[in-house]
């Protein structure tokens, strides 16, 4: 064949009506009478669900109850004067934001709308006619440019790059876990009454440190059941399955009243930190068992392939195995992720005040506001919604951005 | 870590072979010394017999080429060789270590033997140049600008050194092979185990990874292949072995297997795949 009689032939189009939006409504919505009629029925309860919510919400619903109380809902009883530090904390997470839009955005806008999200929400807070002090609308609004400096500081020269993003992860869960509740040992930062930390804050801490901690020692029970020595390994299936085996409201309820019933005197462990380390241990276990399985679907040729070049076995886990294993299960680990954040809202059975309970604190305890119930759980829906599905978007587009030339 | 198990010199991979492998190679095969020792090696997976009493020798510099029926124990023969599989009873001696399971003898023998496998098995979350210089990085402890400058020179020789940044999914079959040969070879062994290199390949790919492995060949690197290319066979080995059911069947030069084998199993199996 030459080339001339390549180019002139010709490619027939497709027909018109498998094209364009005409096309997509007819492939999945009009396919057949049946699609159409399960169609417009499920588009006539989401029209009228709407329009009832928005009438609602322009006419009678009254926000008083969020808006007057905005700061409960964020930081709980948290001492105006020390907010600096959840704060400080917040600029944190602004930078680490900018350095993952530096990161990722090459591939997708991962970091970009991370990044723009967190500013708006930042700026809209930051300006809000609420009661809130200059200092903390000033530090408020450092977080475009805490964003913009994570930014700038990936494309220095030698320092930028994965390891300053490791690093300062690393360094920015720290300085969460202790600047937040303060310590006796740490001058300038005097700890702050584990019942005044609260709201949204509780519930991102609780996440943060949780995650944070359930990741490492996760991998290490994996690691740990995958063993070839009898002691470890029993000794980790044992775990895994004994904190598979009990809802996470128990091991709550049992860390705050039974173990100072077994131990006691000698326990003095506050509810914030036992809240913490709980949701640690008990995602663990679920973290493990993703973490196994994602070991498992590395093709055996990879460790052969590794241990023929004679890396050991402890190397080839971390170099070969591990590595593939971790970026199998991005999704599952989401999930369990999602659900340790909206978990951290059961630390109500030990008393601490979390975003829901402030909510609950909010209707009861203030006459006016008795009958405006929805209003409160609509918004911290809403702030639940956003983030739960910030998360799961975030992990797509980091999917995406690993994916690419990987299999 | 640095131990010589033998007075001679390691060919630069590839590369110029020192006088001493010169010399030795110029020696006929029965003169040369055996850098492989296999006595009365027997294996079994549960009851299942797959190595039978197997007996060979094989010389510095040779290239061995192993062939049998599937399921007739080659491969676990060759990875028996590096200790990706245990012997369960006999001996076998690598260029002087006896395989036992002390793990400073495995260190050493895995240094000594580099492995191509049919599948390839790249890692596929690293780069070419990263598959290739890892092992020299970690397990020899080169830094990393010079290991992944000797990972450069290797991908030239098996050429394709434009391909170093890219991902192995990105690269065509012989490519990917190509690149696991490089990355054997970055450990600079003394012997090369290939479990049937051409055989997950697209038929205009084997050639490419043929003419890689002829060209290894002629450097003096003792290579046991286990392949169904008989072509290669007849051309680049100096004994040819066959397997049946976990035994040796016969052991011969290409001439004399593809003429005159003294083995009846050896003629059914050659007639079947000729």
């Amino acid at each position: 064949m030459t080339t001339e009689a390549v180019t002139m032939r010709q490619t027939p189009e497709p027909p018109r009506t498998t094209v364009g939006l005409v096309g997509w409504l007819r492939g999945n919505l009009f396919k057949s009478w049946i699609d159409s009629v399960v169609t417009l029925a499920v588009a006539a309860v989401v029209v009228y669900g709407l329009w009832t919510l928005i009438v609602w919400v322009i006419g009678p619903a009254d926000f008083a109850a969020v808006y007057s109380r905005f700061k409960l809902y964020f930081v709980g009883q948290y001492p105006v004067e020390e907010l600096w530090r959840p704060q400080l904390s917040l600029l944190g997470i602004s930078v680490l934001a900018g350095m993952a839009w530096r990161r990722w955005s090459g591939s997708n806008r991962i970091g970009l709308v991370f990044a723009i999200g967190l500013i708006i929400v930042t700026v809209a807070i930051g300006v809000a006619p609420l009661q809130m002090g200059i200092v903390n609308r000033v530090m408020l609004l450092l977080n475009p440019f805490a964003v913009a400096g994570g930014y700038f500081a990936m494309h220095l020269p030698r320092i930028g790059g994965d390891r300053l993003f490791a690093y300062s992860t690393i360094a920015v869960v720290l300085i969460s876990l202790f600047i937040i509740p303060g310590a006796t040992w740490i001058p300038g930062l005097n700890p702050v009454d584990a019942q005044a930390i609260g709201g949204l804050m509780l519930n991102l801490w609780l996440a943060v440190i949780g995650i944070a901690g359930a990741l490492p020692f996760g991998i290490l029970l994996a690691l740990g059941r995958r063993s070839k020595l009898p002691f470890v390994k029993a000794l980790c299936i044992a775990y895994i399955e004994l904190i598979r085996g009990v809802p996470l409201i128990t091991l709550l309820f049992m860390s705050r009243h039974i173990l100072p019933l077994a131990f006691p005197g000698s326990f003095s462990i506050n509810e914030l930190y036992l809240g913490a380390i709980t949701i640690t241990l008990f995602s663990s276990a679920y973290v493990a068992e993703i973490v196994r399985g994602g070991m498992a679907a590395v093709p055996n040729g990879q460790t052969e392939a590794a241990r023929a070049l004679g890396l050991r076995a402890w190397q080839t886990t971390l170099t070969v195995t591990l590595p593939q294993a971790l970026r199998n299960i991005i999704p599952p680990m989401v999930s369990q992720f999602i659900s340790l954040f909206k978990d951290t809202s059961l630390v109500f059975i030990i008393g601490m005040l979390d975003i829901i309970e402030m909510g609950k604190v909010t209707i009861q305890g203030n006459l006016e506001f008795t009958e405006h119930g929805r209003e409160v759980y609509l918004f911290i829906g809403l702030v639940f919604w956003i983030l739960t599905y910030g998360m799961s978007w975030v992990s797509r587009a980091i999917e995406r951005a690993l994916g690419v030339g990987i299999r | 870590m640095t131990t010589e198990t033998s007075d001679v010199q390691r060919t630069d991979a590839f590369g110029q072979m020192p006088d001493e492998v010169k010399e030795i190679l110029a020696r006929p095969l029965q003169e040369r010394d055996d850098i492989i020792i296999c006595r009365n090696v027997y294996k079994w997976f549960g009851d299942f017999c797959v190595m039978n009493d197997v007996s060979i020798e094989v010389k510095r510099g040779e290239v061995m080429v192993i062939f049998g029926p599937s399921g007739s124990g080659k491969s676990t023969f060759i990875k028996m060789i590096n200790r990706l599989e245990e012997h369960q009873r006999g001996d076998i001696i690598v260029d002087g270590i006896e395989m036992t399971n002390d793990i400073r003898n495995l260190d050493q023998i895995r240094r000594e033997v580099g492995m191509v496998f049919q599948q390839f098995n790249l890692f596929p979350h690293m780069t070419v140049l990263g598959n290739v210089s890892l092992a020299p990085r970690r397990v020899r402890h080169l830094p990393r600008a010079e290991a992944e400058s000797q990972a450069m020179e290797l991908l030239e020789r098996v050429g394709i050194p434009e391909q170093a940044a890219k991902y192995p999914a990105e690269l065509s079959g012989g490519q990917q092979q190509r690149v696991a040969i490089a990355r054997a070879l970055a450990m600079e062994p003394r012997i090369m185990l290939f479990d049937e290199p051409t055989s997950a390949l697209d038929p205009e790919m084997i050639k490419e990874v043929l003419d890689v492995m002829r060209e290894l060949a002629e450097t003096g690197m003792t290579m046991l292949c286990v392949t169904h290319e008989m072509g290669f066979a007849r051309e680049v080995a100096d004994r040819m072995a066959m397997f049946d059911e976990g035994s040796l069947v016969e052991v011969a030069s290409p001439e004399k297997i593809f003429s005159e084998p003294d083995e009846e199993r050896t003629q059914a199996f050659l007639r079947q795949i000729l």
